[in-house]
């Protein structure tokens, strides 16, 4: 988890020590301050470096590490290995479907770790499906949305992308409530923790090896239609219209680049 | 929390005044019914280019482009993109905008769709968004890929039924490419003139990446 909360930290840090702030439009065109406030970017430049140390990342690690897991592992296995990940996330979509009131999507979610967990063979083969259980995922950023609570400025994070601080906080909150993560002690543990952790990592980004690829090649402004992008698709995830969104992990890439999601 | 409604209003009253004045006379109300037909039509039409057997790649991104150029009021699009810097920009400027914004519009969507071999699509309920347009819901599948939800907003332009949107699983292509667009222009002191710099490099790219 380290790995996670490192950037998180240097990011917040700069935020802070720069005070990097983006121009405001001339308040005399209503239009310009409309954009600008719906963009609410108010730390743009510093985003916008963010971002940029980010795609370096990305470039030099990140996709890299993506495309070898892709390559070496066949189709079947990462199916596996994306069904396991989505299994141990369960008891937290769980707990946010309860948060929220919502009764019979908790139904659905209790049902498929039962089931996935036992007949799936510890969430290997999704079987939920077939008995028409979907699945569908949830997280803290969500609930706080729906209590209410505003999202606050746009943050961009590197390895994390983009993100606000009510989507953090959720990503945060996350971390310490889920089950898995409370298991602590023993050197298997810390080294299963781990591997779920960067599993999770590579698994969404090689979910997401074609969408970025097609915001790099196709847009004019990368950063600025992911930010509006991350906007649109949260604010559908909170809205529960969709069927499913099966890229959703709270905060980040995974549920902002709205193309197409990753297999599942 | 005061701010957020607030936020909302504004946005939506940016979006009317940008929006509304550039369609004027020309959209009528939508009937639920033709639109739900005409995306049903279009959809097999692309899912049989796509799925075409027997032809070269370059072949059936052309035929799908071909679909879409017929099926999209590009030009509603491309306005309603440009937003509030349409007004600013010259009446050549507007041309050459509206140009290359076809250019670019149907050589992204063809080039994604050109790889969604061996899909299908499902058509989910149509309802009405406003009084002018429709949102058509279909679900998207292809073998080893988890469905999605791809969504057609239409409207009636000039008499026939035409898209006027597409959404992917939430995600507006109209608003995230204004957004960018408007980046980019605001992002060089407000000239558009940068904007279709910035497009006619775009469309240089994407003709060396076909050609190469």
């Amino acid at each position: 988890m380290p790995a996670y909360r490192l950037p998180v930290a240097l990011a917040l840090g700069a935020a802070l020590a720069l005070g990097a702030c983006a121009t405001r439009p001339d308040p005399t065109d209503p239009e310009a301050v409309a954009e600008f406030e719906a963009n609410n970017d108010p730390i743009e430049p510093l985003n916008r470096a963010m971002y940029i140390v980010n795609d370096g990342l990305d470039t030099l690690i990140l996709r890299p590490a993506a495309e070898a897991y892709r390559i070496f592992l066949p189709p079947e296995v990462r199916t596996a290995i994306r069904n396991v990940l989505a299994n141990l996330r369960s008891p937290i979509i769980l707990v946010n479907d309860v948060l929220q009131g919502e009764t019979q999507r908790a139904g659905t979610t209790a049902g498929r770790f039962l089931l996935n967990t036992t007949l799936g063979i510890g969430g290997i083969f999704d079987v939920a499906k077939d008995f028409g259980l979907l699945g569908h995922t949830e997280d803290f950023g969500q609930t706080l949305a729906v209590w209410g609570f505003p999202e606050g400025p746009y943050l961009f994070v590197p390895v994390l992308g983009p993100s606000n601080p009510r989507d953090l906080s959720g990503a945060a909150m996350g971390l310490a409530s889920d089950p898995f993560s409370w298991l602590s002690g023993g050197e298997l543990i810390e080294t299963v923790t781990i591997s779920r952790g960067a599993l999770g990592a590579v698994d969404t980004r090689e979910g997401l090896i074609e969408p970025l690829d097609a915001l790099r090649e196709g847009s004019l402004d990368p950063y600025a239609a992911l930010r509006s992008a991350y906007r649109q698709r949260r604010a559908n995830e909170i809205s529960n219209q969709s069927l499913e969104s099966p890229a959703a992990r709270g905060t980040g890439f995974g549920a902002g680049t709205g193309i197409e999601g990753p297999r599942r | 929390m005061t701010s957020t409604p607030r936020r909302l209003l504004l946005v939506a009253a940016a979006a009317v005044a940008t929006g509304l004045p550039l369609r004027g006379g020309m959209a009528q109300q939508v009937d639920i019914g033709r639109a739900t037909a005409f995306i049903q039509q279009t959809g097999e039409q692309l899912v049989g280019a796509i799925n075409a057997a027997g032809q070269s790649v370059a072949q059936r991104r052309e035929r799908v482009a071909e679909i879409l150029r017929r099926a999209v009021d590009v030009e509603g699009v491309g306005r309603f993109i440009l937003g509030r810097w349409w007004r600013q920009a010259t009446p050549e400027q507007q041309q050459e905008y509206l140009k290359l914004f076809e250019q670019v519009l149907i050589h992204n969507l063809s080039s994604r769709f050109g790889e969604y071999q061996g899909v299908r699509f499902t058509l989910g309920r149509t309802q009405a968004r406003t009084e002018e347009d429709a949102l058509v819901n279909t679900v998207v599948e292809r073998p080893g890929n988890p469905a999605f939800g791809l969504d057609w907003r239409v409207a009636e332009i000039g008499g026939q039924p035409k898209v006027v949107d597409v959404i992917a699983e939430g995600t507006s292509l109209r608003l995230t490419t204004r957004s960018e667009y408007s980046s980019v222009i605001t992002r060089n002191g407000g000239q558009v003139a940068a904007l279709l710099q910035a497009m006619r490099n775009q469309i240089q790219q994407m003709a060396a990446r076909a050609g190469g």
